[in-house]
């Protein structure tokens, strides 16, 4: 009784030293200023609310990354699906957080399209693909072509949901696959794992896909999350029939990136036919084609985030 | 052990029509009165002298919407007709790049915002021409309502033959805030990729539009086959078929498949999009067959 009213007290002196900003309402988790707020409060405030539960399952996890590119299209998902699959070949317990809530592509990508989350005692239990790969993903709730409509506070409660009551257990890696903008979700993200690892930016080589990787990364870094480099992808396509090499998409746009905020540069990939085709089957071309170039380039990426995120067994 | 059959958000009515998920489900009668009481008037009357009103829609991201988008106003204003361009990305804007108006910002007059003129004199207006280039706003749903808002109702548009509206990737609340602002749209394009992954996206934005009954005109395919330019091999990097297929399933017309070609990103990155730069290119030619499909159902030619 005696402890519960000092919680009480200790709420109250919170609240005193917040009412000093005058258009502050409390409300951190849905504030638009979170990561510019400077009063010393905000986490403490953050944390009472939504977070305890958050940080008890992400506790179990070493290591956590999030794929962003702000931009679509430029290969965020394959980019998640294939760094992970590199992980559980050399033997990680790993697991993928999907999310693109309005259209998650992961699960076609690691075939388990047709399976479902189910509820466990304690929360979602995941959905075991490849290699012993966990999957979560709105998709695995409802039907691929169940169009919902997600608006900012649906969003975030379905975030906490994936975030904070699944049943992840003990993980070295979870990665999580980023829609597309820099906004609402990847906040959430942002906001739900203080403790993120680090970033990884994905563009392809034009500039117009550079603009827009450009703000996804001034976002991670003004939210105070470790960027761990730039991978270009779409990078290049080799001709079957002649071996000319055609930059279809331009070339140079992730490094020159990488270049001019000074994060690292951390691989090419090339168009390659077989990345798409086997994308749709469900097959990462890591796994599938572990000689082709591409896969030797995502290798090299995996190699460079282990020593980044000090990895050790 | 059961399966799990919905996440648990609150899905309750509030009233409020012009923040709600479910307002094209919503079997209400009285909703579009509510709605059109509390947000319409604005939108109308800034609107008035439009002529016709196109979005272009993908739902994946990275597909071609604003390609499409600023090829198709380019088309159409080649064929002399007056047209402008509403950007409603927020998060990362490309339309100032693609139609060559980057950095060269928006006048402010006490009657509104003044479009900027780029290529062939189509009026630009987009939030890119506002921010600052390092500036990330991280824009909350009422925010990105309130800015659709102010680019809807604000913009000195004048007289326009088409207005062409690019929005960004998913289905959810940009897409419908601008449907929900702009209810006599006359129509829309779908933009899909070969491969199956987005032809799963491009589907829902069909079905999204369908609800809110837009007219759809056609189906593009971007990112089709790559032709080699040293020794001519045809090579489907990213397969193909896909925006036939979707648009057999829908029943929605298609347009054309546009070829992966490096003018194409080349034009789009230099401010000068293919169909002026290369009105011979195979894209070139698709495009030009969109703006004719969409004169033909304005009932403009």
């Amino acid at each position: 009784m005696a402890e519960q009213e000092k919680l009480t007290e200790n709420e109250k002196r919170g609240i005193v030293a917040i009412n000093v900003d005058l258009s502050c309402d409390l409300k951190c988790e849905s504030c638009e200023r979170f990561f510019k707020c400077k009063n010393p409060e905000k986490l403490k405030i953050f944390d009472r609310r939504r977070m305890a539960r958050a940080r008890e399952t992400m506790a179990g996890i070493k290591h956590k990354i999030a794929v962003c590119a702000g931009k679509g299209g430029v290969g965020k998902s394959t980019v998640t699906v294939n760094l992970t699959t590199a992980l559980a070949m050399r033997g990680r317990k790993v697991a993928i957080l999907d999310q693109d809530l309005d259209g998650p592509c992961v699960p076609r990508m690691l075939d388990v399209l047709d399976r479902r989350l189910s509820m466990g005692r304690k929360g979602i239990i995941p959905v075991e693909g490849l290699l012993g790969i966990n999957v979560v993903s709105m998709s695995l709730i409802r039907d691929e072509e169940d169009t919902t409509t997600w608006f900012h506070e649906l969003r975030r409660n379905a975030t906490e949901e994936f975030i904070a009551h699944v049943e992840y257990g003990k993980l070295d890696y979870l990665l999580i696959d980023l829609p597309p903008g820099t906004s609402s979700d990847a906040v959430n993200i942002m906001e739900y794992i203080p403790d993120l690892d680090g970033m990884v930016i994905v563009t392809n080589p034009t500039a117009v896909s550079q603009i827009v990787a450009r703000r996804a990364t001034l976002m991670a870094i003004e939210g105070g999350v470790n960027v761990l480099g730039v991978v270009e992808n779409m990078s290049g396509f080799v001709c079957p029939g002649c071996g000319e090499v055609e930059y279809v998409m331009m070339k140079g746009g992730g490094e020159a990136l990488a270049e001019e905020l000074e994060i690292p540069f951390l691989g090419r990939i090339p168009l390659d036919p077989a990345i798409s085709k086997n994308s749709d089957t469900g097959k990462p071309y890591v796994h599938s084609f572990p000689d082709s170039v591409p896969a030797k380039v995502t290798s090299g990426i995996v190699d460079q985030i282990e020593k980044m995120v000090g990895w050790e067994k | 052990m059961s399966e799990l059959l919905d996440i648990n958000v609150e899905l309750s009515c509030t009233g409020k029509c012009e923040g709600c998920e479910k307002y094209f489900e919503c079997a209400l009668p009285i909703k579009d009165q509510l709605l059109l009481q509390t947000r319409m008037q604005k939108a109308r009357k800034a609107l008035d002298r439009i002529k016709h009103k196109i979005i272009s829609v993908g739902g994946k991201g990275g597909v071609g919407k604003t390609l499409c988008a600023a090829n198709i106003a380019t088309a159409l204003a080649m064929k002399g007709r007056k047209v402008g361009v509403l950007d409603q990305v927020f998060d990362g804007p490309c339309i100032p790049r693609m139609l060559g108006v980057e950095g060269k910002g928006m006048e402010y007059t006490e009657e509104g915002l003044i479009p900027t003129e780029g290529v062939a004199g189509i009026k630009v207006a987009s939030m890119g021409l506002i921010l600052e280039e390092d500036e990330v706003i991280t824009w909350f749903h009422e925010m990105k309502r309130n800015a659709t808002e102010e680019l809807i109702c604000h913009v000195l548009w004048g007289d326009l033959d088409y207005l062409v509206v690019d929005v960004p990737a998913g289905t959810s609340s940009d897409t419908v805030n601008v449907i929900q602002y702009i209810p006599e749209m006359d129509g829309s394009t779908v933009v899909t990729i070969p491969s199956e992954v987005s032809q799963a996206v491009a589907y829902k934005a069909i079905v999204l539009l369908q609800k809110a009954k837009v007219p759809i005109f056609g189906v593009f395919e971007n990112q089709a086959a790559f032709t080699c330019g040293k020794c001519g091999l045809q090579t489907d990097i990213l397969q193909s078929g896909g925006g036939e297929i979707i648009a057999k399933k829908t029943d929605v017309p298609f347009i054309g498949s546009i070829p992966l070609d490096r003018r194409v990103a080349e034009c789009a990155d230099a401010g000068v999009p293919v169909v002026y730069k290369y009105p011979d290119s195979e894209a070139a030619k698709i495009f030009v067959k969109g703006a004719d499909l969409i004169e033909e159902r304005c009932k403009m030619a």
